[in-house]
């Protein structure tokens, strides 16, 4: 380790201060470095192509790049089946490049956050190679050990696709062992304090060379306690304490974001004690609303998100949601009842093979059948709606996927730049792509890629742009309270983000037919609200009920400007 | 001087009953002053032959300039409901239990009134005018005065004191003596601020599903279903605080066959009037006399009355029924009359048929959207019942004899009301007596 390049001093400028807080109004991007840029043409994307597309991104408006693992693996699980945690795969570069991303990025003003799995690794790691061969040694007890498979028999099996039991039996070492996910990938023993100390290793090793924060996965399964479903176990939360007052201690504008797929109010504990603004993660991803924004739209109703709006608790004051509309992974739906469940498949994913999980595989457009007025609604709801967005790398232009291919692989296609050959992804020979580009006749990248979009200015690329820019000149989007307005018509979703005299008003048309809305913003009397797309400024707001109109799928943003004082 | 002024303005009120016919007599009965400048009055209006009074809330010390227009009486006076400056009065004397001359002011037990709202004349209605207050009370202040409790203050605090859910939480009312008979004058219950009405939700559910390319009421985006069964759930429920909150009874055969006779007068009254209806009339006949022939006891109780998709609001987390005001237009003691629970259940199934249809009264592809409307409505109707039976909402099979009745009883009365205000619309409620279910 020691050719290492020293961390990455300070490059933020004065424009882009060091802000301790500055996750609660970022957009973040997540992005595929396999997907996203191949720079030496063996057909796999790597750290020196993004450091390539850089510019695109901060042209783009985003703040903060999401990456997903880029760890030493065997690849059974994309990745997420670490072999070294301190090793970048080599397809990838090596922490040379990984260093310089991070610096190149820094220097844009943009952060990089990265994956990392702490609750269990590959079978192919030192740790569990070590483990299952000497039980009495140092790494003996790094990982849930058992003579049976009798033990937590409450906590339910995650990938019903694959596996039929939470326990596997290892005929080197004779005993069981435990494992959340697929069974490559052994749980570690967070009872050891050693495992406990050797991810702080983890953790500290990567924030030394200048990460901005990480998206810890499968956060919820970190202990085992017989009797329950080992999920959100309290010693899970005190470790997760212990984390975070290291991060506060020696990288305090760093941010660690929680990967739970769980209810808001069980997610909320991950978040910490209120009474300290946050002593756990900074942030939480919040997964029911997501299929939830699709269902409200499918069924012209407004109700799916008040439900779970209304249902998401208050978060501490330093803390934020990470909302998303689509990522790497299928469209989850284990936060939805059964009745849902069928619904949405038989809405979104009439095709089986659309189906993985207890999800749909598939990206934005497609799920939208192609509707840009639908397209842009979902991107405003994700811009607006409390939290920090999420974009999904090529939904800013529109992707396709490919069903065909296995598991999640059909949203995880090279990133479409231009016309040229693979796309601009990669100048291989197409047969050596990890991925075949998207080529059919409406998502193919001969007409649908960043280069062509960037062109056109009435393409969703420069809209979705646009709506970025606007986002970030009002932090109210961010930092705001959520309010939903009274609105008479059940397919209209109106509601108010405030903060202090930033005020920005937001009305959503959830049906594919026009609509009319009364809204009664007598609380903003006098107020001329200001169109932000256009800076129109629509009648002031009166003591009557404020009428406005949308068109099918159509919205709207007002700023609420104080009234003027004469008036 | 007052009384000409009142004269020549309540005639151009929403809420006069005696529109075009000429006023003899114009008097006020009561005065009070609430607080300086706001007087309630009531006032009796002799037309020919008919009396009928109404209360006013007159204010004249306000800014009479065009913010109150619509209110303006003249000489200085108007409408007090329009002066949020003066209406705080009604909540504050309400949360202290005020009694002022003859108006008693109240609250219920044990909530607390937030007397620092405004309010809002939201709309005017045919018998009374609701202000808002902030966007948290609905106050109701009935214009035309009918001595007696009104049934829906009586129901929903009955039904508030315990603990329902599917009810707007009461406040508080103001009443007094009319007739020597205590009479609600308003009352004040939780404003549902983001609500919508279940024939809205409805309406979207079914454009949509006229507009998809693969149609099928199930399948379609707008699938209501889950919808229909909730608000069936939760009709059982208030069925049965009803019936645990008021008396109940168990009628015997003689009394249903005497309510069958009811049907078939109606069915005749239709009938003549409606003579297309003559060739369906048999397929109700037959209903009814199934409902005659199986005659045996039937329990009855306090009911809605006037139960339709329109009645439903959906709020966040459920749905919560308005206005158990009984039928309109009936006399008080029949809108308190205890009837079957089933009455109500019949009057939310033709909702549905309603809602299904109505939008096709001049769609140009009507003929071909029929089967569409067909289906949604049999999916709706369906899931409703199904909510109400898991709701606990008693429902056996052999009520659908019964349940079927109590349907083409309100048809026939449709029909009689669209021919005569909306005859495009007749087709709807002509098509129940075609459908064979």
């Amino acid at each position: 380790m020691s050719q290492l390049p020293e961390p990455i001093p300070n490059t933020f400028d004065e424009e882009k201060p060091r802000d301790p807080y500055w996750f609660k109004h970022a957009v973040f991007y997540e992005v595929l470095i396999r997907g996203f840029a191949d720079s030496n043409g063996d057909g796999t994307g790597d750290i020196r192509g993004l450091i390539q597309k850089l510019d695109y991104l901060q042209w783009l408006g985003v703040d903060c790049l999401w990456l997903l693992p880029l760890y030493e693996s065997p690849l059974r699980d994309g990745g997420y089946d670490i072999a070294d945690f301190m090793k970048i795969l080599p397809e990838f570069g090596d922490l040379g490049d990984f260093v310089k991303l991070v610096d190149e990025a820094h220097k844009r003003g943009m952060r990089v956050i990265a994956d990392l799995v702490m609750n269990h690794t590959s079978d192919q790691h030192p740790w569990f190679q070590a483990s299952r061969h000497d039980p009495e040694g140092p790494f003996g007890d790094f990982y849930v050990w058992n003579d049976n498979d009798e033990l937590y028999k409450d906590a339910r099996i995650i990938f019903i696709d694959t596996e039929s039991s939470n326990w596997t039996y290892d005929p080197v070492r004779g005993q069981y062992y435990w494992h959340r996910f697929f069974s490559h990938q052994p749980d570690l023993n967070y009872e050891n304090p050693d495992v406990q100390d050797a991810m702080l290793e983890v953790l500290r090793f990567w924030l030394d060379l200048g990460i901005d924060g990480f998206r810890m996965d499968a956060i919820p399964y970190l202990f085992e306690q017989e009797g329950t479903n080992c999920e959100n176990l309290p010693k899970t939360h005190e470790y997760l304490k212990r984390i975070r007052a290291e991060v506060d201690r020696l990288y305090p504008d760093r941010v660690l974001l929680a990967e739970a797929n769980q209810w808001p109010a069980d997610v909320v504990e991950y978040f910490g004690d209120p009474a300290s603004g946050g002593d756990e993660c900074h942030m939480a991803f919040h997964f029911p609303l997501m299929p939830r924004i699709f269902m409200a739209v499918r069924r012209e109703s407004r109700y799916p998100i008040s439900e779970i709006m209304a249902q998401t608790p208050k978060i501490p004051e330093h803390c934020q949601w990470g909302i998303f509309l689509r990522n790497h992974d299928e469209l989850t739906l284990e936060m939805v009842t059964d009745d849902e469940r069928d619904y949405m498949y038989s809405e979104y994913a009439k095709d089986p093979r659309m189906r993985a999980n207890v999800g749909i595989r598939r990206r934005l457009a497609p799920l939208l059948e192609n509707d840009r007025n639908q397209i842009e609604l979902f991107t405003a709801l994700l811009l607006s709606l409390p939290g920090s967005p999420v974009l999904y790398y090529g939904d800013e232009i529109g992707m396709g996927d490919n069903i065909w291919l296995g598991d999640r692989d059909g949203v995880r296609t090279p990133m479409q730049w231009s016309p040229d050959r693979n796309a601009g992804f990669s100048d291989c020979d197409p047969g050596r792509l990890y991925l075949p580009v998207i080529m059919d006749p409406i998502y193919g990248y001969q007409a649908l890629n960043v280069e062509a979009q960037q062109k056109s200015a009435g393409s969703l690329l420069h809209w979705t742009k646009r709506m970025i820019e606007i986002r970030k000149r009002h932090p109210v989007f961010g930092l705001g309270e959520y309010t939903e307005l009274n609105s008479s018509n059940p397919s209209v979703l109106a509601f108010v983000r405030e903060l202090g005299d930033d005020r920005m008003l937001c009305v959503n048309n959830l049906s594919r037919f026009p609509q009319p809305v009364e809204l009664d913003l007598r609380r903003f009397e006098g107020s001329v609200p200001v169109e932000t797309m256009g800076g129109v400024p629509f009648p002031p707001v009166g003591e009557l009920p404020y009428l406005l109109t949308l068109p099918g799928h159509g919205f709207y943003w007002f700023t609420l400007p104080p009234a003027s004082q004469e008036a | 001087m007052l009384t000409e002024f009142l004269t020549g303005w309540i005639t151009h009120q929403r809420w006069f009953a005696g529109k075009g016919r000429p006023i003899d007599d114009l008097t006020v009965d009561s005065d009070l002053e609430l607080a300086p400048g706001l007087r309630h009055l009531i006032i009796s209006v002799r037309q020919a032959g008919a009396h009928d009074r109404y209360q006013l809330l007159l204010g004249s010390d306000g800014d009479e300039s065009a913010r109150f227009k619509p209110a303006h009486i003249g000489d200085g006076y108007y409408d007090a409901a329009y002066d949020a400056c003066l209406t705080g009065t009604l909540l504050e004397a309400m949360a202290a239990d005020r009694d002022l001359g003859p108006l008693r002011f109240r609250h219920l037990e044990g909530v607390e009134i937030d007397t620092s709202l405004r309010s809002l004349v939201l709309g005017a209605e045919q018998s009374n005018t609701s202000l808002v207050y902030g966007g948290t009370y609905i106050c109701k202040l009935f214009r035309r005065l009918i001595p007696g409790v009104n049934p829906e203050l009586e129901i929903v605090t009955a039904l508030a004191r315990q603990g329902t859910t599917h009810i707007a939480q009461p406040y508080g009312w103001i009443e007094t003596d009319l007739d020597g008979e205590p009479t609600t004058l308003a009352m004040t219950q939780e404003f549902l601020s983001n609500a919508s009405d279940g024939w809205a939700l409805a309406l979207a559910s079914v454009r949509d599903l006229y507009a998809a390319l693969e149609p099928s009421a199930s399948e379609a985006g707008g699938d209501f279903s889950g919808e229909s069964f909730r608000l069936g759930k939760a009709t059982a429920e208030v069925h049965h605080e009803l019936a645990v909150a008021f008396p109940t009874e168990v009628i015997e055969s003689p009394e249903v066959k005497r309510m069958v006779e009811d049907f078939r007068r109606r069915l005749a009254v239709a009938v003549a009037e409606v003579p297309q209806l003559g060739e369906y009339a048999h397929v109700a006949e037959e209903a009814y006399q199934r409902v005659a022939d199986v005659a045996r006891e039937m329990p009855v109780q306090r009911v809605h009355g006037d139960y339709h998709l329109g009645q439903v609001m959906r709020t966040p987390t459920d749905w919560v029924i308005l206005d158990f005001e009984g039928e309109p237009g009936q006399p008080l003691a029949e809108r308190r009359a205890l009837s079957s629970p089933l009455r109500d259940v019949a009057g939310m199934l033709r909702s549905f048929d309603y809602a299904a249809r109505h939008l096709l009264a001049d769609h140009p592809d009507a003929e071909e959207l029929r089967p569409r409307a067909v289906e949604w409505a049999e999916l709706n109707r369906a899931s409703f019942l199904a909510g109400y039976s898991a709701g606990g909402g008693h429902l056996r099979a052999e009520d659908a004899v019964l349940l079927r009745a109590l349907e083409l009883d309100k048809a026939a009365y449709e029909v009689v009301y669209e021919s005569r205000n909306r005859p495009a619309w007749l087709p709807i409620p002509m098509a129940a007596f075609q459908l064979d279910r």
